[in-house]
């Protein structure tokens, strides 16, 4: 662990709405200068999480620490951060450069300072020639700039990102993907993002959070998240995976629901019912008998044939299971549906998840 | 023919419906054209035409009951209004924005001084100063009826149709607009004064001018209330009708008839920029 203080340090968060758990007991650190996203399906409690370091919402219970400073309970004008909402709440009554200038203002930032301020910020953005329009005057693309430039003007510590991407169509989303990756090198800062597309947080990010039903599943670089998922959950969410039912027989096997014996490295517990996940793309269809003695292998046959052009999907009944493998760069048409097969993957390309 | 869609209706049929749209037109508005042209009539009988003459206009004004009593009604208008229109805001947001105790049955009768008769609320409210004003009074003070009692009225009824009006652009209004203007350090006064109060200004000005022109229209809740050397243009115009139509009267009725129609298509006028406004920001 490095000495230096965590951007963001969320200390057994609670937040309750009545009844209903929004955020459940949550510990996160999120590093200074840290590409950060917040990933998982609508309700899992992200944007609370989010709402909650802007000071929008309150913790029931927990402290949460900016920069080392407690603020669980301080009004959102007195973080050092800002957001940029997910339809922008850009001011419709107020221009580009009143949109901008907002903030500062609200500071008393006033003559040269403020002036110069926005004209940088609206030149990072390359808003130009824009100052003076209203935001319904706007396209979506634009708009989200003024939402990026009206934040990034007060020199936040922490850049709070809800969905930023999420209105816009998407060719502009990739395009914006690009542009806040150079935008967060630019300033340097700490961008906390919150986004339900499990793509975008693996293109974007430095490191992702996983949320479920209010839980904090597993943090990890988007390769530990999308390699060594942590629980079923993990697995299914983020890309493609088969989930192959098992159990635990030693730390380096397991026992597959048709009785297949397969290597797998885990720690648990021998006679633990688990999951052994198995990326598609990870997984090669060789004819039966030709399969190597490496790694792992199962016997099927074909059932299906989905061909993507870039890639072709099979289908492969493993006795009661079903095995999908993705096959990049095949020549000609090896299988054909009834063919009998042999699914074969390296030791490592598949992970044992817990349930 | 037109483009438009065949509604099925023959020729004839269209326009005998088109007729009678001027036969209804024409019920409405005769009456007030009449009463305009008679108003600028140089003779003292009303029905006989003698001239084109601005003579009962000078006359009305020069009357000093007259003037006294336009003078009455424009301070309780604009009293009534100014109150009212902050009062009603207010109300407004209270009900939009918090959960309070007896929140349900506030919201529920708030709107019951627009549909309740002017009569009973004339009734009610008189009833209400004597009995208030025999409490007062035995501290020490004497109050009676007069053009305090009369603002008083207005506001009652005004309160309510502010609220309405502000109520409906609170409706549309976007609260995260509220929640950024926190996240860039605006205090929550600030955020009042910088983004709400200038995104629901259409609807009070709406409200307010809806206001002004119920106070400076109404007659049996100012009647009741009102005492002696308060008695607005209305009151005044009501209780001359007994003496017979005058040209006077005309000439009066004309003002108030001006007044009354700048203030509606003003309010229109508001209330069309919120409806584009809203469409605004829908856009985002």
């Amino acid at each position: 662990m490095t000495e230096a203080v965590a951007a963001v340090e969320i200390d057994g968060v609670t937040k309750r709405f009545g009844d209903v758990v929004a955020v459940d007991n949550v510990d996160l650190a999120i590093d200074d200068g840290e590409f950060f996203a917040l990933l998982g399906p609508s309700g899992c409690g992200k944007t609370t999480t989010l709402r909650m370091i802007a000071g929008l919402d309150l913790p029931t219970t927990g402290s949460l620490r900016i920069f080392g400073e407690e603020v669980g309970m301080a009004p959102p004008d007195r973080r050092p951060v800002n957001t940029v909402f997910q339809a922008y709440a850009l001011f419709p009554h107020m221009s580009v450069r009143q949109n901008i200038e907002f903030g500062l203002r609200m500071r008393r930032v006033k003559g040269p300072e403020l002036s110069q301020r926005v004209a940088e910020a609206i030149a990072m953005v390359r808003l130009a020639g824009m100052e003076d329009r209203r935001p319904d005057q706007l396209s979506g693309g634009q708009q989200q700039r003024v939402a990026l430039a009206r934040a990034l003007v007060n020199q936040p510590k922490v850049l709070l990102l809800d969905e930023p991407l999420g209105a816009l169509d998407l060719k502009l989303r990739q395009e914006m993907q690009q542009e806040l990756k150079a935008l967060q090198r630019t300033v340097g800062i700490t961008f906390v993002f919150v986004t339900h597309d499990q793509e975008e947080a693996l293109a974007m990010s430095e490191r992702i959070g996983v949320m479920s039903e209010g839980r904090l599943l597993q943090v990890g670089t988007p390769r530990e998240i999308y390699e060594t998922p942590a629980s079923r959950f993990v697995a299914d969410f983020i890309g493609r995976t088969n989930l192959l039912e098992a159990s635990v027989e030693s730390a380096g096997a397991v026992r597959l629901a048709n009785g297949a014996r397969i290597e797998a490295e885990t720690s648990m517990a021998a006679g633990s019912e688990v999951a052994v996940s198995l990326r598609p793309e990870r997984a090669r269809l060789q004819p039966r008998g030709a399969a190597s003695a490496e790694g792992s292998s199962l016997d099927g046959d074909v059932r299906d044939i989905t061909y993507l052009g870039h890639a072709v999907v099979y289908e492969v009944a493993v006795g009661p299971m079903s095995v999908e493998v993705r096959s990049e760069g095949e020549v000609g048409q090896p299988f054909a549906v009834g063919d009998e097969v042999t699914v074969n993957w390296d030791r490592g390309a598949a992970a044992v998840v817990a349930d | 023919m037109t483009g438009t869609v065949e509604t099925g209706l023959g020729q004839r049929t269209r326009r005998l419906l088109a007729a009678w749209a001027w036969v209804v037109f024409a019920f409405l508005y005769v009456p007030i054209v009449v009463l305009v042209v008679f108003s600028f009539n140089a003779s003292a009988r009303v029905n006989i035409w003698g001239g084109f003459s601005l003579a009962w206009y000078g006359e009305a004004l020069s009357n000093e009951v007259i003037t006294s009593a336009i003078r009455v009604s424009l301070i309780v208008a604009a009293v009534s209004t100014a109150v009212s229109v902050v009062l009603g805001t207010a109300v407004a947001l209270a009900l939009d924005r918090y959960r309070f105790k007896g929140r349900r049955a506030l919201d529920g009768t708030i709107y019951l001084p627009i549909v309740i008769p002017d009569i009973t609320m004339a009734v009610m409210l008189l009833v209400f100063f004597a009995e208030a004003f025999k409490f007062i009074d035995s501290f020490g003070p004497r109050f009676t009826l007069g053009i305090s009692t009369v603002a008083l009225s207005h506001i009652a009824f005004n309160i309510s149709f502010v609220c309405v009006v502000v109520r409906a652009r609170l409706d549309q209004f976007d609260r995260t607009l509220e929640e950024a203007a926190r996240d860039l350090y605006a205090t929550g006064w600030q955020t009042f004064r910088r983004v709400t109060l200038p995104l629901i200004m259409p609807g009070i000005a709406a409200g307010g001018l809806l206001a002004l022109t119920l106070s400076l229209d109404d007659v049996v809740i100012s009647a009741f209330v009102a005492g002696p050397g308060s008695t607005t243009l209305p009151v005044y115009v009501f209780s001359s009708i007994r003496r017979g139509v005058t040209p006077e009267l005309n000439a009066i009725s004309t003002l108030m008839l001006t007044a009354s129609i700048t203030l509606v298509l003003g309010a229109l006028a508001l209330q069309r920029r919120r409806a584009s406004a809203s469409q605004q920001t829908q856009v985002l």
